[in-house]
Parts: structure tokens; C-alpha cells; sequence
């Protein structure tokens, strides 16, 4: 770029010294558009200049070429790694640093009219400065080479290699080279191209585009206009000096640690393979000690390597998460869940979940049962009851390991009570009184300490959810397995629970099916719904009376009425035997809206049967006709069908 | 002013159905017509509606002249009959095996002096008015208009009780029921808690719902209830990790709950069938989630999910013959299923696996590795199916998920719809459950004011019962039309349709730009509800007919025992899932049509709630495979 030749370049000199320049024009633009786009005064650049350091003439012209500082250690000013870089770089490599901040500096001050934003090129320097540049390059290239370097003092193969080195140059030429770097202090240990520039080997055209795009970014998009391609910086690049240095301390420890981890896994290796140790003569054991500090280790490891990544959650599910940072489970090879592109209703498992569940696919696949997959078990089940894979996997551990069944049950009760609305738990205690079942069935005293356990339990979780359908369902199978129809305090149980709340369906069925499926009062095969004639008449009698006391408590309470009926029928008795007691509930039917009055519209149902069954139809259409008229108006067509079936002879029983 | 409405049979090219179209149903009232078929005229063949016009020159022979605004969404109001009209009728009587009874009241012109009658009538009590007619207010104006030989009358219905003057909502909806008891236990707590949550949104006063018709009813929001299903088909946020052993789930709730709302979802099949393709266990079925063991549930879910996007891609998918093998080693000796190996037996396993026999057409011979196998080959996979069913009716009338528990609504469904699958419902139902006893269960499940079903006896209005409920009567209905000990179940209908279908829409959907369809006010939305409140729509707005079992010699096969008895059942399943269920919109005497036309949903088999045609497709593709 000719023209302006000189002061261009030393201006772009000046400010190529400066890292921080950005920074400040950065604030500058915070606080005023109007000078954002001027280049900083000369004292500015003087005072930070003279803050830099003892200068570095790469030419005569000292006093107008700024000095690249020689040592990173006195940049206090520079805030992030891309700055400090970028000093030190400078500091190291003059010249270049003029050649790549060249066209920067013409972009940071503005586009110069006619000034290409490009190279300065080496045409811009002075011959001087252009030899000085060539031999830093050379000299650079040798004190790279740690054999070299090593040696350096030894003149005699160093001469050669120099001399190879400086392209055939021959001794004279080195001399030269070592003249000028010595004469110029350039710093042979300078920041290595590649770090930081991509290809060191590239063309300088290359590095200045690369360059540009670095340097644009750290001053916001403000500067990019100019350059031709945007080359984005790794955030790594924009971190704080401070950030910067922690991390490398947390590559450090996390080296260390990962080193430690080896051996102890070297170490684990050994001891299952039954090696001894060569000094001591003795088996290699891994004691309990160790275990905890490898686990602490691994976990510090992980997160070392969560904060390292800057992620919090994804990390766990590629291997560092709880699971895997126990050496427990180091012989697993979790399967992990890859699903299709496009799944349907894919969830975003949480991390460690989708860890938990890849051990589990490993472990199920082994089909393993031992401690620690009881305990994945219970891991997987506390993030997912209603997972019903794991529960059985679970029960299969259990028989297998030939835990105690009383111990699984109390672990269970709290997971019970903390999820109530849940099929599995209860199958899965199915199950284990299934199991447990054999070992006490001769001894009745054990049946009846098991039996009022598992009562207590059942009444405090039906305390919490008076008509869970899983805890009835478990209950009523627990009746059976036990034997627990003639159980006084079953029964007992059942009143207080109706007792507390007459409208409770569930406990009204539980009663039915504690009555009359008691194997000394029940037919086997015959329906619910159906006459039984082994039901002794006495029972019939006093179930009719229980819930004739309910009804009235309650005349509008459809349970007891169901449970009437229920045992009418299954008493083999007449609907026409209660027909006193229903018709206290309805008064004046048919006798107009004044004298008509239904307490219970279930008694004026039961009544038209038993008018039906009696062959009153007449009474038994009014009563039908009047619940879908009046009373039940929301059944009309169930009422309606009912009288239609009076028509047909046949009386809905 | 009146409209075409076209009418079409068989021989007529058909451009849409009766369904699609939103559905009306028209019998014409001429001289020629006797005015005892006024109110009922059966015609053996669904209608078939071609279009709507606002000419009104019908003069093409089978067009029937009605008003446009009954069109729009008003049936039975005002009908206008054309002359010519009666020369369609016999162009229906064409078609042997589909039949379907359509009923309808035929009414025209009102006038200032009916209207007023009838208002004061209604201010009496409308319960009376119901039994002038002894039945719904439809027929009672039908029999005043064959009294007064004229051929105007009105069937405007004014209800006494309106809060909000503008909505015709009966009283039954509005208030606490007659019949109260004073003591207060929690069960009546949390019901009375219920009624007061529901109220304001049945009576047409909650400010929530943005659009109440003039039946105090509101529209389905089907423009935020399809991004909401769309978004449970998608990525779920990792709080739904405890869905992760049902996710077939989702696909099955989804699919079904667009398909009703008129989507097409064969967009999803390429997707789908690479989902169920990686939760499909080697040993047959396919699990809850990636490593799951294969569960029915999930099978069941995943296979109507493959049926609704259908396609043989998604057909060849499943494994049939390990799908085989896993039920058979399901197959308890009791006649019921285990849900998995090892899991537990109950009436939904058994319901899941009949679905998925006849799905696939699966053999229904057993491996030796059945529990319940016999090498005498007497027991097959449907064996016993339907004494487990017995065995769980209660003394209550309704069904158990296991014997000796307590009847539960989903259960009687899983029931009905495993008889429905074994043999003619009016054969099997019949045979194995206290019909009556079911009914009056089933019956009691409705709650008013709410309208909704409950799942228990004493427990609170839920939506998801519309289907579990809801979807028993057109079982039941069959059951009953095609028995001849019991009573058709005729109009009006066992259940009230209007109570039904004002809980789905007032109380049953989120009106909040979420979208979806819930268990009550106050409940968030979700998949499931979505899909089954859904289901009970369509079960409201529609009427099944099957055709009445056709005589078989085959009772006296079962005498006989052994093989024969084995063959008995395949033979006999095989006939239930060939029959053809007709479906028509309802549009019964129990009143007019409270909805407008476009919340009519699709109609969905009655027994594997999927369409109609999903079924006979995927049944079709599997009856031209050779072997496995």
C-alpha cells in the first residue's frame, strides 16, 4: 500500500502494541458515538506505550515505531485470553504483528479513502526491519527445536543445523541472523503460531483474514464490516485471564485425578484377577478406603468436567453421571437410549434417568441380581413408580438374593404412601406375600401377626385415599391368600371405615366380598349377581339389617341400596321382604306434586321391582315413570326401558 | 329459507357420507306416509348426503326440500316438506346387510299459537310434558300434530328454568338435584364441591368459555385442541418421565383423539413406525419405553396406533408371530392375561389381548410354553375369555378389574368390549353378565346436574368415563336389539345423550388457548382425557347398529367339546369381528340438537375405538398374508 507509506505503517505499529485498544475504544463507543470512530490520541498511545515496557526497535526508527513489550507479565491491562494473546504475540513478533495489524489499525481509525483494508504487507516495512523480521523468523525456528536450543551453546552441530536451517545461507549468513537478533532482543521464545493463528504455514494473506475475523469480534460488530470473512472465535478465546487460569488449574487437577483413577482401576483389575503384589508377596486387595475416595474422586472428576464442558445436565448421560462414577459399576456397559430421528412423544429424560436406565437395560440383559442392581432398582424407582419393568426386575432380585420379605415391605410402605396412585406397588407386594406366603402358611399365630401388619398398613394408606382401587384390590386378594374372612377384626376395620364415611363404595364392596365370599358361604362359580344357597340365613338377615341402619342414615346414599339388593339376591330372598322398609322413603307416589315426596330415589327403584316382582305392574310403572318424570330425570331413558321390560313380562331381576 | 339436501343411496354416486357432512336425518312427511311413521320411519340403508344448497326448487328425485338453517345446525325444528319427496323413499330399501333405524320427528311451520301452548306446557313441568308423549319432547309435538290432523306444530322448547334468558338449558343441568341428603360425609363434600365447580359452565355463566350456542352448550375448540395434540406427540419435557413406561401410550391417545376431530394422520406413519419399531421387544409386544418389557397395554396402544395411520409399512412392522408366542405365554388357565411376564392378571389385560388377536389375526392356537396350554388342544388363546369376564361382575351390576373388587367404570368397557369380540354381543353379553343389573349400573354412573359419568358408585363426574361409560351403551345396545328376552333399547336412549354431550363440551374441555379436553373443571388437560372425553363425544353424537346374530347351529357344537369346542370360538370371533357395525349421526326424540354441526366428531368402532375402516384395513392386509 504506497501511499502514506511510512506514517501509515507506524501508526498501525502503535496501535497493533496496544491490545487492549479494542477494549478501550469498546468504552469509548459506551460513552460517546461521537468519538468512537477517532483513533485514540497519541498520548493516549504514548501513555500506554510507556506503561508497556521497555521498547523493542525493530529499526532505526525507534521513536516513531512502538516497541512490542517482551514480556507477557507486564500487560496488567489486558482482560481476556484473545487480548493477552494477541500482546504477547505482538510483543514476540514485531513485524508481523505490523503486517497483520496494518490494515486493523486503518479499519479501527476509520477506512482510509483509496486504502485498501488489506495487507500492509512486507512492502511497507523498511529493509531493515524487513531483514530483522526474516531473522527472528529463522532464529525462532531454531530455538524451537529443543535439541537445538539444548545445544546452542555448543557451536559445531548447532552451526550446521543453523545452517541448513537458513536456507543455505552458509555461515556467514548465520552469523548475520544471530547478529541481528541479538542486536534487535527479539524474543526467540515467542507465542507459537499455531495456537492461535490456525495455520502457521499459510500464507500471510491467510493469517491477516483470519486475523481480521478475530480481532473484529473482540470489538463487536461494529469493525467485521470490512473484512471479508467472518471467522467466529471460540469463546475460550473471549475468557478472562482469571477464567482462564482457573480452568487450567481444573485441567491440572483433572489430569491428576484421572491418573489416580487409572491406577486404581489398574489396581481393581488386579484384584479381580487374583494377582499378587511383587513386594509384599500378598494378594492385591482393594480395601474399603479406597472405594470411598475413587467414588469422591469420580465425582469430582465429573464435575470438574461438567464445569469444563460448561453443561450441566447432558454430561451425565454421556457416562460421568452418578452410576457411572461409582467404580461398583465400572464392568457395566450401559446400553444407551439412542431414539430414531423424528420419535414420537420423545422425552427429554433427565440425565439421571437416562444414565440409571441404560445400566438397567445392561444389567436386565445379563439379566444380573445382585445388591447393586437393587439398588439401580430402587434408584429408578424413586424418579419413576409406575415404571413396571423395573419392579418386577426388582421382586426377581429379591427372590433371587433371598432378601427379607418384612424388609422389603417397610421399604415399600413409604414408597407406597409417597405415591398412591400407583398399579405396580401393589403388584409388586402381590408378589412378595406371594413369595412369602409358603413360609407361613402352617404356622397360624405368624399368619396373624402378617396379617394385622399388613392391616395396619392398609388402614393408614386408605386413611390417605379412602378409595384407592389398587389398595382395595390388594386387600381383597390379601383376604384370600390369608384367609382372612373370618377375621373379626377385618370385618371390624370395615365398619369404622363405613362408619367414617357411609357413602365409601369401596369399603361397602369390600364387605360384600368379606361376607359372602367366605369359602364356608360361597358356591364356587357362582356369580355375584346370582342366588347362593350355601349362604347361611342368619348372615343374610344381619347384612339386610346392617345396611337398613346405614340407609337411614343417608336414605340418598346408593351404596347401602346396592348392598341390599346384593344380599337379597344373593340370600335367594324376595326384594318384596324389604318392601316395608322401602317404602318408608316414599310417600304419596302418584298423589300429586303436594303429597308426593321421594326420599331416596334408589328405594322407589327397589320398590318397582318389588312391585314388578309381586306383579303389581301397574305400581311398578308409576314408580319408574315418576323417577324419570320427576325424580331421576337425568336416567329418563334407563327408566323408560325399565318400563318397558315390565311390558315384556320380564321384571329387570 | 329452505334448502336442498341431498339424499343419495347406493345407486347415486356418493361424494360425501352422512357422517362428514355433520349429518342430518330426514324422512319426509307427505300425504303418503301414514302419520303413525311420521315419528318412526325405518330405513334399511345409511343416508348419504350429497350437498346443501339454498335453491329451492327440489324437484331432482332424491332430493329432500329442508330449510337451511336445520342445516346449519337446528335439526328438528322446522322441517319443510317437499311433495315429491315420498319417491325417495323406496331408493332406500336397497341394501341387505347394512340396515339402519333411523328415527325422527317431522314437524312443520310453526305457529304463534303451538309455540305458546307448548311454552306453558313447559312452564308446568317438562317431566309431564315428557310423559304426554311418553317420551322426549319430540314426540310429544309429533303425537300433537297426528291429534290436531294438522300439519303445523312447533317443537320450540322454552325450559322453566334459564339463568341466563338467552340459553334453552333444561333446569336438570342448572340445579342441585331434588333428592339431597343432610349428612355430610367427605364423599358428599367433595361431590357437592364438584356440582359447584361445574355449575357455572353448565348454566352458560362462565366467563371462560368464549362461545356458548344457544343452548347454553359450547363449541369444541378444535383450533387449540389440535396444537395441544400435536404437542404431546412431540418433545416432552423430562417432568413427563413417568410416562416413560407408557409411551405408546401417547401415540394411540393422540392419533385417536385427531383422527375423531376429522386430522388426517397417515403424516405420522413414517415417524411412528420408527418409534414402535425400537420399543418392540424381540419376544413379542411391545414395551412401555426402550427396554421395557413388552406390556399389553402398551401393545394394545401401539397396535391401534399402527391400525390409525395404517399402511403396509406400518402393518409389517409388527412381529407378529413372537407377538404370537409372548400371548400365549400370557394366557393364564383361568381364561384371563397377564399385562406382562410376571405382572399381574386383570380384565384389561384380557380386553388388550382380544383386541390385538383379532387385530392381527393371530392363530389362536397355544405353544406348549402356555401356562395355559393342554396338549389335548381344547384351550386356546380366547378359551375361558369370557368366564374371567363373568367372574368379575359384581353384585352391583357393573365389572371389576379383578374378581372380588369393585366395579369400576373403565373395567365394564374392557368387559363389554372382550364379550364383543368373542361372539355377537347379544349372544355373549347376554350369556355371561346380569344385563339388566349392568344396565342399571352403567345407568347410575350418570350424575345431574353435571351430565358426566362417574367411574364408581359414589365417586365424582370424570371425563375420561364419557368413553369407559359412554362406549358400554352401543354395546349395549346391541346386546339388547338383538336379544329377544329384554326390551330393544329403543328411544329414548338408555343414557342422556344432552347430559353427556353438555358436560364434554361445557365442563370437559380447557377453555383456556391450551387446548385439550380434561377430567373437571379445575383439571389440567391431557393426552389421555383429550382422547377419551373425545371418544364419548363421538359415542353421544352417534347411534350403532349391528345386525342381530344370525342363527347358528354351533351351541350344540359346545356340547360336544374337545377340538370342536376350541374351533367353536375361533369361528365365532371371527363372525363378531366381520359384523358390520352401521353407524349414523344420533338424532333421537329426546330433543333437538343441542350442538352446533361442526362439533360433531368422527364416529369410532364401538369396540376397537378406531374407525370403522382402520379396523377392516388392517384386518384386510393380515387376511391376505400367508402365514406370519
Amino acid at each position: 500500500m504506497p501511499p502514506k507509506k511510512k506514517g501509515g505503517g507506524k501508526g498501525k505499529a502503535s496501535q497493533a502494541s496496544k491490545p487492549p485498544t479494542a477494549t478501550t475504544e469498546e468504552k469509548a463507543t459506551s460513552k460517546d458515538n461521537a468519538t468512537a470512530d477517532k483513533p485514540p490520541t497519541k498520548e493516549k498511545a504514548k501513555a500506554n506505550d510507556s506503561a508497556i515496557g521497555p521498547a523493542l526497535p525493530p529499526s532505526s526508527t525507534t521513536a516513531t515505531t512502538d516497541p512490542p513489550p517482551a514480556t507477557s507479565t507486564t500487560l496488567p491491562e489486558t482482560q481476556t485470553i484473545l487480548e493477552r494473546t494477541r500482546a504477547r504475540f505482538t510483543a514476540a513478533r514485531p513485524y508481523e504483528a505490523h503486517l497483520i495489524f496494518g490494515p486493523q489499525q486503518q479499519q479501527q481509525s476509520g477506512p482510509l479513502p483509496g486504502k485498501e483494508p488489506g495487507l500492509g504487507g512486507l512492502g511497507d516495512l523498511q529493509p531493515q526491519e524487513r531483514s530483522a523480521w526474516l531473522a527472528t523468523r529463522i532464529a525462532a525456528r531454531i530455538a524451537r527445536r529443543p535439541a537445538l536450543s539444548a545445544t546452542a551453546t555448543t557451536v559445531g552441530s548447532a552451526t550446521a543445523e543453523l545452517a541448513r536451517v537458513a536456507c543455505g545461507g552458509g555461515a556467514k549468513t548465520i552469523k548475520e541472523v544471530w547478529r541481528i537478533v541479538n542486536e534487535g532482543s527479539v524474543p526467540l521464545r515467542a507465542a507459537g503460531e499455531k495456537q492461535f493463528l490456525g495455520s502457521a504455514t499459510g500464507p500471510v494473506s491467510r493469517r491477516i483474514v483470519r486475523w481480521e475475523g478475530l480481532s473484529s469480534q473482540a470489538k463487536g460488530p461494529s469493525a467485521g464490516a470490512g473484512a471479508g470473512k467472518q471467522v467466529p472465535s471460540s469463546s475460550r478465546e473471549s475468557q478472562t485471564i482469571a477464567a482462564a487460569e482457573a480452568r487450567w488449574e481444573r485441567r491440572v487437577r483433572l489430569t491428576c485425578l484421572s491418573a489416580e483413577s487409572r491406577c486404581f482401576r489398574a489396581q481393581r483389575d488386579r484384584e479381580r484377577r487374583g494377582v499378587c503384589d511383587d513386594r509384599t508377596g500378598e494378594r492385591v486387595v482393594v480395601t474399603e478406603q479406597e472405594v470411598v475416595e475413587e467414588k469422591r474422586r469420580r465425582l469430582e472428576i465429573a464435575a470438574l468436567r461438567r464445569e469444563m464442558s460448561g453443561q450441566g445436565a447432558g454430561s451425565a448421560a454421556r457416562g460421568v453421571g452418578k452410576i457411572a462414577s461409582d467404580p461398583e459399576w465400572d464392568d457395566v456397559v450401559p446400553v444407551v437410549l439412542e431414539e430414531p430421528e423424528g420419535a414420537l412423544a420423545s422425552i427429554a429424560y433427565p440425565a439421571d434417568y437416562a444414565e440409571a436406565m441404560s445400566y438397567l437395560r445392561a444389567v436386565m440383559k445379563a439379566n444380573e441380581h445382585s445388591e447393586r442392581c437393587l439398588w439401580l432398582t430402587e434408584y429408578i424407582i424413586k424418579m419413576n413408580a409406575s415404571h413396571y419393568t423395573v419392579w418386577l426386575y426388582r421382586a426377581a432380585i429379591i427372590f433371587a438374593l433371598k432378601k427379607s420379605i418384612a424388609d422389603e415391605i417397610e421399604w415399600l410402605n413409604k414408597i407406597a404412601l409417597a405415591n398412591l396412585k400407583n398399579y405396580q406397588i401393589w403388584h409388586h407386594r402381590h408378589l412378595l406375600v406371594e413369595n412369602h406366603f409358603p413360609s407361613i402358611s402352617s404356622d397360624p399365630s405368624a399368619i396373624a401377626t402378617f396379617a394385622a401388619s399388613e392391616r395396619q398398613f392398609l388402614e393408614r394408606i386408605l386413611a390417605e385415599d379412602t378409595k384407592n382401587y389398587h389398595v382395595w384390590s390388594y386387600r381383597s386378594y390379601l383376604v384370600n391368600k390369608l384367609g382372612l374372612f373370618s377375621d373379626p377384626d377385618e370385618l371390624a376395620s370395615i365398619e369404622r371405615m363405613i362408619d367414617d364415611d357411609v357413602r365409601n363404595n369401596s369399603a361397602w364392596s369390600h364387605r360384600f366380598f368379606l361376607v359372602f365370599s367366605h369359602p364356608d358361604r360361597a358356591t364356587p362359580g357362582v356369580a355375584a349377581t346370582e342366588p347362593d344357597p350355601k349362604v347361611p340365613p342368619e348372615i343374610v338377615d344381619r347384612e339386610v339389617a346392617y345396611a337398613q341402619s346405614k340407609i337411614r342414615l343417608a336414605p340418598q346414599n346408593q351404596s347401602p341400596w346396592n348392598y341390599l339388593r346384593g344380599v337379597l339376591v344373593k340370600g335367594g330372598r324376595k326384594l318384596s321382604e324389604v318392601e316395608g322398609f322401602t317404602e318408608e322413603f316414599v310417600k304419596g307416589l302418584g298423589k300429586g306434586e303436594e303429597e308426593e315426596d321421594v326420599k331416596s330415589t334408589h328405594a322407589l327403584d327397589l320398590l318397582a321391582e318389588i312391585y314388578a316382582e309381586q306383579g303389581r305392574k301397574e305400581e311398578a310403572d308409576l314408580s319408574l315413570q315418576r323417577l324419570g318424570q320427576k325424580w331421576d330425570r337425568i336416567r329418563f331413558g334407563y327408566w323408560e326401558w325399565r318400563r318397558r321390560c315390565l311390558g315384556m313380562g320380564a321384571a329387570a331381576a | 329459507m329452505p334448502g336442498i339436501f341431498r339424499v343419495s343411496g347406493p345407486r347415486f354416486p356418493l361424494c360425501a357420507s352422512l357422517i362428514g357432512a355433520g349429518g342430518l336425518v330426514v324422512i319426509p312427511h307427505t300425504p303418503q306416509i301414514p302419520p303413525e311413521l311420521k315419528s318412526r320411519i325405518i330405513i334399511r340403508q345409511p343416508l348419504q348426503v350429497l350437498s346443501f344448497s339454498e335453491s329451492s326448487a327440489g324437484s331432482a328425485a332424491s332430493d329432500i326440500e329442508i330449510p337451511a338453517e336445520t342445516c346449519m345446525g337446528l335439526p328438528g325444528r322446522t322441517y319443510v316438506l317437499p311433495r315429491d319427496s315420498s319417491e325417495c323413499l323406496p331408493r332406500f330399501e336397497v341394501g341387505q346387510r347394512r340396515h339402519a333405524r333411523i328415527a325422527a320427528c317431522y314437524v312443520q311451520n310453526a305457529t304463534a299459537r303451538a309455540h305458546d301452548r307448548d311454552t306453558v306446557q313447559w312452564q308446568q313441568t317438562p317431566s309431564e310434558l315428557r310423559s304426554l308423549g311418553s317420551c322426549a319432547p319430540g314426540r310429544a309435538n309429533a303425537r300433537a300434530t297426528s291429534d290436531n290432523d294438522s300439519d303445523s306444530v312447533v317443537d320450540e322448547e322454552i325450559p322453566p328454568h334459564s339463568p341466563n334468558p338467552t340459553m334453552r338449558i333444561p333446569d336438570l343441568f342448572t340445579q342441585y338435584p331434588i333428592v339431597r341428603d343432610a349428612l355430610v360425609t367427605p364423599t358428599s363434600q367433595a361431590q357437592d364441591e364438584t356440582v359447584e365447580a361445574c355449575l357455572p359452565f353448565l348454566r352458560g355463566e362462565s366467563d371462560k368459555v368464549t362461545t356458548y350456542n344457544e343452548h347454553g352448550v359450547a363449541s369444541l375448540n378444535r383450533e387449540t385442541h389440535l396444537p395441544f395434540l400435536r404437542q404431546w406427540l412431540g418433545r416432552l419435557p423430562g417432568r413427563l418421565m413417568g410416562f416413560d413406561a407408557g409411551r405408546p401410550w401417547f401415540f394411540y391417545w393422540c392419533l385417536a383423539a385427531l383422527t375423531l376431530l376429522g386430522e388426517d394422520v397417515t403424516q405420522y406413519r413414517a415417524d411412528l413406525v420408527e418409534t414402535v419399531r425400537f420399543l418392540q421387544n424381540p419376544e413379542g409386544g411391545f414395551g412401555g419405553g426402550f427396554g421395557h418389557l413388552s406390556h399389553l397395554a402398551t401393545t394394545y396402544a401401539a397396535v391401534l396406533a399402527l391400525a390409525l395411520v395404517g399402511g403396509e409399512e406400518a402393518y409389517d412392522v409388527i412381529d407378529r408371530k413372537a407377538m404370537w408366542r409372548w400371548l400365549g405365554r400370557l394366557k393364564q388357565p383361568d381364561g384371563g392375561f397377564q399385562v406382562c411376564l410376571g405382572g399381574e392378571e386383570d380384565i384389561r389385560g384380557a380386553y388388550c389381548a382380544a383386541v390385538i388377536i383379532t387385530l392381527l389375526r393371530l392363530p389362536l392356537e397355544l405353544t406348549p410354553e402356555s401356562p395355559a396350554y393342554k396338549e389335548d388342544g381344547s384351550v386356546n388363546l380366547l378359551t375361558g375369555v369370557a368366564d374371567y369376564v363373568r367372574s368379575c361382575q359384581t353384585y352391583e351390576g357393573g365389572i371389576s378389574g379383578q374378581p372380588n373388587a369393585e366395579a369400576h367404570g373403565a373395567y365394564a368397557f374392557c368387559a363389554l368390549g372382550c364379550l364383543a369380540i368373542l361372539d355377537h354381543p347379544a349372544r355373549s353379553i347376554a350369556k355371561y353378565l346380569d344385563v339388566p343389573r349392568l344396565i342399571s349400573w352403567l345407568s347410575s354412573r350418570q350424575y345431574a346436574p353435571e351430565g358426566g359419568f362417574s367411574g364408581r358408585t359414589n365417586k365424582l363426574v370424570d371425563g375420561c368415563y364419557s368413553h369407559w361409560v359412554g362406549g358400554c351403551f352401543p354395546l349395549i345396545e346391541a346386546c339388547l336389539n338383538g336379544s329377544d328376552k329384554l326390551p330393544a333399547a329403543d328411544e329414548p336412549s338408555l343414557f342422556s345423550r344432552e347430559g353427556l354431550i353438555r358436560y364434554i363440551l361445557t365442563c370437559g374441555q380447557d377453555h383456556s388457548r391450551m387446548g385439550g379436553m380434561r377430567d373437571k373443571p379445575g383439571k389440567f388437560p391431557d393426552a389421555y382425557h383429550t382422547c377419551y372425553v373425545l371418544n364419548g363425544l363421538s359415542a353421544a353424537q352417534h347411534q350403532w347398529e349391528l345386525d342381530p346374530p344370525a342363527t347358528t347351529t354351533t351351541t350344540t357344537a359346545a356340547e360336544e367339546g374337545g377340538n370342536d369346542m376350541a374351533a367353536d370360538t375361533a369361528a365365532l370371533a371371527e363372525a363378531a369381528a366381520e359384523a358390520v357395525w352401521a353407524v349414523l349421526p344420533y338424532l333421537g326424540e329426546e330433543g333437538p340438537q343441542i350442538f352446533d354441526h361442526k362439533d360433531r366428531v368422527r364416529p369410532i368402532h364401538p369396540v376397537y375405538t378406531i374407525p370403522t375402516r382402520c379396523v377392516k384395513a388392517m384386518r384386510d392386509y393380515y387376511g391376505t398374508v400367508e402365514g406370519f
